[in-house]
C-alpha cells in the first residue's frame, strides 16, 4: 500500500514540475531578446490590418505568417479591418470594460489613430527603439520619429512608406495632357465631365482624405501651416476649400451626387472606363493593381507637381494585448531587410515603400537585395524623382475629423 | 390521456416564450436606456431625451439627415410593397391558371434559397453602369461609355433597393397567395364564370377578396421588413440620402460613444413605426 | 392560356434562379475583365483557388455551419412543443403566446441587436459562438414554430392514442408515429432555420463584435468594394450549403400539405 503512495505522489510531482515551467515562459525581458524569442514560440499573434486589399493580405500571409511559423514558432492570426479606426474602438471599449489582457496584440496604425491611443495611455510602451532591427531605422528623421505632427516616442515601430498619387491609363490619354495640379485638375474636370471622381473622405476612405487635404494645401498655399493644429488656419481656409469641391461638383462622375467609398470601388470604377483616374498609396504605383488583374495593363502611376501626402505607416502595441513577446518579433520581422526587399516589389503584392535606411543596412546579400529590388518598380510606377519632388507631410491628427465631417456636411450633402 | 404528452400548453410554451421574452424585453430596455443617453460604458448616467429632440429638431450631425432619411426610407419601402403586391397578384393568378403542378412552386421556392446579400451582388454585377449587361450593349453598338447605361444601382431614387426588393419579394407574396387560391378559389371560380363573370371581373370581384386578407399580412409583412432592413441599402444605396437603418448603425458604431444613444434613438423609431404598421395590419386581418 | 404561355412562364422562372449562379460562375474564374468586354477574354482558377483556401474563408465556412446547424437543432428543440401547444390546444392566453412568439418577426434585427450588444458585452456574451448561436435562435424560433404548429392543427392525435392503446411506450409512439408523421413539416422548419441563421448578417455583426466572423461578414465587406472576381467566388462559396440543403428537401418542399402552410 505504501507504495502505491509513494509512486502516485511521486508521478504527481512529476507532472507537476512538468507543467510549471509553461507558465512562467509568458515573461520576458525587452532588453535580453532571447528571452523575448522564448516567451514567442508558441504564441498567438493576432495582428489587426486593413483588409481591403486581397494582394496585402495574400503578402501578409504568405511572408510573415510563414516566417514566423517556420522560424519562430509563431502562429499569425491576421484580422481584417474596414477601417484602423475600429481597432481604436476594440481597444478602447476594452478599457472600458476592464479587459486585460484584450484581444489585439498588434495594429496596422498611424495618424489619428495613434493620436488616440497614445493620449489615451493605452500603449504598450518603451519597445520601438529597442528591437534588435531599430537601428536599420533612422530615427533622427523627422518623417519618422513624428507621426502626423505627433512625437512617435517609442510607442509604435515602421513598417513601410506610402505617398499619394494618381493613376490614368496610357491607352486612353497621354502623359502630357495629364493634370499637374489641383486647379488643372477642376479645369480638366470640367472640359471632360463624368469622368472624374474621388474617393468619399471617412471610415475607410484615408485616400479620400488625403486627396481632399493636398487640395487644402494647393488652395492655402502650403503644407507647414498644416503641421500643427490651429483652429484659425482651418477657419480661414476651409470655406475655400468647400468652394472648390463644390465647384468641381458637377463636372464629378455621377454629378457628384455619390461618390466611391474605397479605393477598391474607385479601382473597379477606372478600370470599367467609367471614369478615366484613380488613385493609390503604393510606391509600386499601379504595378500591384495589375499583377492582380484589378487594372489593366497600360495603367500607369503619376503625381501633381506638389503636395502629394506621403509618410511612414506604422504597427503599435496595445498596452493589454496578451502576447507582446509574440507582437515584438513581428515587428522586429517587418524591419528585416530581406522582408523589407520583398515588400516593394510588384509581383509580391504588397507594393508600399521602405521603412528601413538602406545606407544602414551592412550585411552586403541583404544591401543588394534591397538596392537591386528598388530598381525593379516596373514602368507603372511615377518615378523616384518625381515622387521626391511632389513629397509633403499629413496634416495634424486633429484636422482629420475636421476634413471628413465638413466634407459630409458641406460637400456631400451641399447644395 | 389526452395531454399525456403536456401536462399544460404553458409548460410546453415555456421555454420558446421565456428565451423570446427575455431577450426581446432585455433589448428593449438596454435599447431604450442608450437612446436616452444611459451609457454606463463611458459613465453617463443622466437621462436626457437630446438624442429625440435633436433628431427631431433636425440638429447635429444625426439630426441633418434624419428627416431625409424618414422620407426616404418611406419612400423606398411603400413603393417596394406596392409595386411588389400588386405584380405578386397577377403572377399567382397566372400560375394557378396554369395549374401547372409542383415545378413552379419549386421554382419560387428556389428563390428562398438566395439571401438578400447574394442577390444585391448579383444585381450589382449584373445591372451597374459596367456590369454585365451594360457590357452586352455595348458589344452590340448600342452604348459607348459606361455612362450611356441608365443608373439602376446606387441611385439617389433609391431605385436599385427597389428593384432589389421587388424582384425578392413577389416569389415570397405569390407564394402566399398561390397558398390560398389553391385551397379555396376554384369553386367560386368556376361559379362566377358561370355567371358570365368576365375575367377582370372575377379578379377583382372574387379573387382578389379571397386573397386580400393573406395578401394584406404579407405586404405588412414585407413593408416592415424592407423598412428595418439593413444589408441591402448599404450595399445599393448611395451615401446621402440613407435609408434609416443605414443611418441608425453608422452613429451607433461612431468613435464618439456618445453618438450611440443617436444611433439607438433612430432604430427605437424604426421599431415603433414598424410596431405600428404591424398592430394596423392585425387590426385590419382580424375585422375581415 | 396555352402550353406555350406554361413553358414560358417556366423558362422566366428558372432563368430568374439560374442565372445569377452563372453570373457568379463566370465572373469568379475570370481575370482582367473590364468594361466593355461581353465575356472574359482571360481566365483562371488561380484566384478562386486562392479564395477557397484562405483560412479566413474557411473559418468563416466553419462558423457558419456550426452555428446554423446548432441554431437549427435548438430552434427545432424549444419550438417543437411550443408548436404542439399552439397548434393542438386551445386554451385561454393563446392569442397572447401567439403574439409575443410572432413579435421577432416583426422587431427589426437592427433593434434587437443594437439592445442587446451592451447586455451581452456585460455579462461576456459578446462575441462569442453562444452568444451568437443565442441571438440567432430570435429570427429562427417564430419561423419553426409557425411551420410546426401549422402540422400540429391538422395533426390527428387518434393515431398517438392507438399506439398507446396496442402497449407503446410514449418514447416508442413518439418515434414512431408523431415524428414520422410530421416530418415533412419538421424538414421544412429545419430548413427555414438554416437559411435564417446562415444567411444573417447584422445580428452577427453586432452580437459578434468582429471577434466571431462568419461568410456573410466576409461577404459584405468583399462586395462592398473590391474586387468582382473575388465576390463572385465569395458568393458561390456562401451559395453551396443552402442550395445543397434546398436539393436535398426538394421533395418536401414541393409536397402539396407543407406548401398550405405558408
Amino acid at each position: 500500500m505504501k507504495k502505491i503512495i509513494y509512486l502516485l505522489v511521486t508521478l504527481s510531482l512529476l507532472l507537476v514540475a512538468c507543467s510549471a515551467p509553461a507558465q512562467s515562459s509568458t515573461e520576458f525581458d525587452i532588453n535580453n531578446w532571447d528571452s523575448v524569442l522564448a516567451a514567442a514560440k508558441g504564441q498567438t499573434v493576432n495582428w489587426y490590418i486593413w483588409g481591403g486589399s486581397d494582394s496585402i493580405n495574400a503578402f501578409v500571409d504568405n511572408f510573415y505568417g510563414k516566417a514566423l511559423k517556420e522560424k519562430y514558432g509563431i502562429t499569425l492570426n491576421r484580422v481584417p479591418l474596414a477601417d484602423t479606426v475600429d481597432a481604436v474602438n476594440q481597444v478602447l471599449s476594452e478599457k472600458q470594460a476592464g479587459k486585460d489582457p484584450g484581444a489585439v496584440d498588434m495594429i496596422w496604425i498611424n495618424g489619428e489613430n495613434f493620436f488616440t491611443l497614445k493620449q489615451a495611455n493605452l500603449l504598450y510602451p518603451d519597445w520601438a527603439q529597442k528591437i534588435p532591427n531599430a537601428k536599420l531605422v533612422n530615427w533622427d528623421n523627422p518623417a519618422i520619429n513624428l507621426d502626423f505632427g505627433n512625437p512617435v516616442d517609442n510607442l509604435e515601430s515602421p513598417w513601410s512608406s506610402a505617398q499619394f498619387q494618381f493613376i490614368y491609363d496610357s491607352a486612353r490619354m497621354i502623359a502630357a495632357k495629364l493634370p499637374r495640379s489641383y486647379a488643372d485638375l477642376k479645369t480638366w474636370a470640367c472640359a471632360n465631365p463624368g469622368r472624374f471622381t474621388y474617393i468619399a473622405p471617412g471610415p475607410g476612405g484615408f485616400l479620400g482624405t488625403r486627396f481632399v487635404k493636398g487640395a487644402l494645401y494647393e488652395l492655402s498655399g502650403g503644407a507647414d501651416q498644416w503641421q500643427k493644429f490651429d483652429q484659425a488656419t482651418w477657419d480661414n481656409y476651409s470655406p475655400q476649400l468647400w468652394d472648390y469641391l463644390n465647384q468641381l461638383k458637377p463636372c464629378l462622375w455621377r454629378k457628384g451626387e455619390t461618390y466611391p467609398k474605397d479605393e477598391a470601388e474607385l479601382k473597379n470604377l477606372f478600370a470599367n472606363n467609367e471614369v478615366d483616374f484613380s488613385m493609390t498609396n503604393d510606391i509600386t504605383g499601379a504595378g500591384t493593381g495589375i499583377t492582380a488583374g484589378l487594372l489593366p495593363q497600360t495603367a500607369r502611376a503619376f503625381v501633381f507637381n506638389q503636395y502629394m501626402i506621403g509618410d511612414f505607416n506604422y504597427v503599435a502595441i496595445p498596452l493589454n494585448a496578451p502576447n507582446k513577446a509574440a507582437a515584438l518579433v513581428l515587428a522586429n520581422l517587418l524591419l528585416d531587410p530581406e522582408f523589407q526587399a520583398a515588400q516593394i516589389l510588384p509581383e509580391n503584392g504588397f507594393g508600399l515603400g521602405y521603412a528601413i535606411d538602406v545606407t544602414r543596412v551592412t550585411e552586403s546579400s541583404a544591401l543588394s537585395a534591397l538596392q537591386t529590388a528598388s530598381t525593379k518598380l516596373g514602368d507603372s510606377a511615377t518615378p523616384a524623382s518625381d515622387l521626391a519632388k511632389s513629397l509633403v507631410g499629413d496634416s495634424a491628427a486633429e484636422y482629420q475629423n475636421l476634413i471628413e465631417q465638413g466634407w459630409a456636411k458641406n460637400v456631400l450633402q451641399g447644395k | 390521456m389526452r395531454d399525456r404528452f403536456i401536462f399544460s400548453p404553458w409548460l410546453a410554451l415555456a421555454p420558446a416564450l421565456i428565451l423570446i421574452t427575455i431577450l426581446l424585453g432585455a433589448s428593449l430596455v438596454y435599447g431604450v436606456a442608450q437612446s436616452l443617453g444611459l451609457i454606463s460604458v463611458i459613465g453617463a448616467n443622466t437621462v436626457s431625451l437630446d438624442s429625440y429632440r435633436n433628431l427631431v429638431t433636425g440638429t447635429g450631425l444625426a439630426g441633418s439627415e434624419f428627416w431625409g432619411s424618414l422620407a426616404f426610407s418611406l419612400w423606398v419601402s411603400i413603393a417596394s410593397t406596392l409595386i411588389s403586391s400588386v405584380l405578386a397578384l397577377l403572377v399567382a393568378v397566372w400560375l394557378s391558371e396554369q395549374r401547372s403542378g409542383n415545378g413552379d412552386t419549386l421554382a419560387l421556392n428556389w428563390n428562398l434559397a438566395f439571401p438578400h446579400l447574394v442577390w444585391s451582388i448579383a444585381l450589382l454585377l449584373f445591372l451597374s453602369q459596367s456590369g454585365l449587361l451594360a457590357r452586352w450593349a455595348a458589344s452590340l453598338g448600342l452604348i459607348s461609355t459606361p455612362a450611356d447605361f441608365p443608373v439602376l444601382l446606387r441611385d439617389r431614387f433609391g431605385i436599385g433597393i427597389i428593384l432589389h426588393y421587388v424582384s425578392k419579394e413577389i416569389p415570397f407574396l405569390a407564394l402566399i397567395i398561390l397558398a390560398v387560391l389553391r385551397t379555396q378559389s376554384t369553386g367560386y371560380d368556376l361559379v362566377a364564370e358561370n355567371l358570365g363573370a368576365s375575367h377582370w371581373q372575377r379578379l377583382r370581384y372574387v379573387t382578389l377578396p379571397l386573397v386580400m386578407p393573406a395578401l394584406l399580412s404579407g405586404s405588412l409583412l414585407v413593408f416592415a421588413f424592407i423598412f428595418s432592413s439593413y444589408e441591402v441599402p448599404a450595399l445599393l444605396g448611395v451615401g446621402y440620402p440613407r435609408m434609416l437603418p443605414v443611418l441608425a448603425l453608422r452613429f451607433f458604431n461612431d468613435p464618439d460613444l456618445r453618438s450611440r444613444a443617436d444611433g439607438m434613438a433612430i432604430s427605437l423609431i424604426i421599431t415603433v413605426i414598424v410596431l405600428v404598421v404591424a398592430m394596423i395590419s392585425l387590426k385590419k386581418s382580424e375585422q375581415k | 392560356m396555352n402550353k406555350f404561355s406554361t413553358y414560358v412562364t417556366r423558362f422566366v422562372l428558372y432563368f430568374i434562379l439560374a442565372a445569377p449562379l452563372a453570373l457568379f460562375i463566370v465572373y469568379a474564374f475570370s481575370t482582367r475583365w473590364f468594361f466593355p468586354q461581353p465575356f472574359p477574354a482571360e481566365w483562371t482558377t488561380a484566384i478562386f483557388t486562392r479564395t477557397i483556401n484562405d483560412p479566413r474563408i474557411l473559418s468563416g465556412l466553419r462558423d457558419s455551419l456550426i452555428i446554423a446547424l446548432i441554431v437549427s437543432l435548438l430552434s427545432l428543440l424549444l419550438g417543437f412543443p411550443a408548436a404542439r401547444a399552439l397548434g393542438l390546444r386551445q386554451f385561454r392566453g393563446r392569442q397572447l403566446a401567439w403574439l409575443v412568439l410572432f413579435l421577432p418577426t416583426v422587431v427589426p434585427p437592427l433593434a434587437i441587436g443594437m439592445g442587446l450588444n451592451i447586455l451581452f458585452l456585460q455579462i461576456g456574451l459578446a462575441g462569442s459562438l453562444v452568444g451568437v448561436v443565442i441571438a440567432h435562435l430570435i429570427p429562427t424560433l417564430p419561423y419553426v414554430i409557425f411551420t410546426l404548429s401549422g402540422a400540429f392543427a391538422r395533426y390527428d392525435e387518434n393515431f398517438e392514442f392507438q399506439s398507446l392503446v396496442l402497449g407503446a411506450s410514449q418514447t416508442r409512439t413518439f418515434f414512431t408515429v408523431t415524428l414520422p408523421l410530421i416530418a415533412p413539416s419538421l424538414v421544412v422548419a429545419a430548413l427555414f432555420s438554416f437559411l435564417i441563421s446562415w444567411s444573417q448578417y447584422l445580428l452577427t455583426l453586432l452580437i459578434g463584435s468582429g471577434r466571431i466572423i462568419t461568410l456573410p461578414i466576409l461577404l459584405f465587406s468583399a462586395a462592398s468594394g473590391g474586387n468582382p472576381v473575388t465576390i463572385a467566388a465569395i458568393s458561390l462559396i456562401f451559395l453551396a450549403p443552402p442550395v445543397l440543403v434546398i436539393a436535398a428537401t426538394a421533395r418536401q418542399l414541393s409536397d402539396g400539405e407543407v406548401r398550405e402552410q405558408y
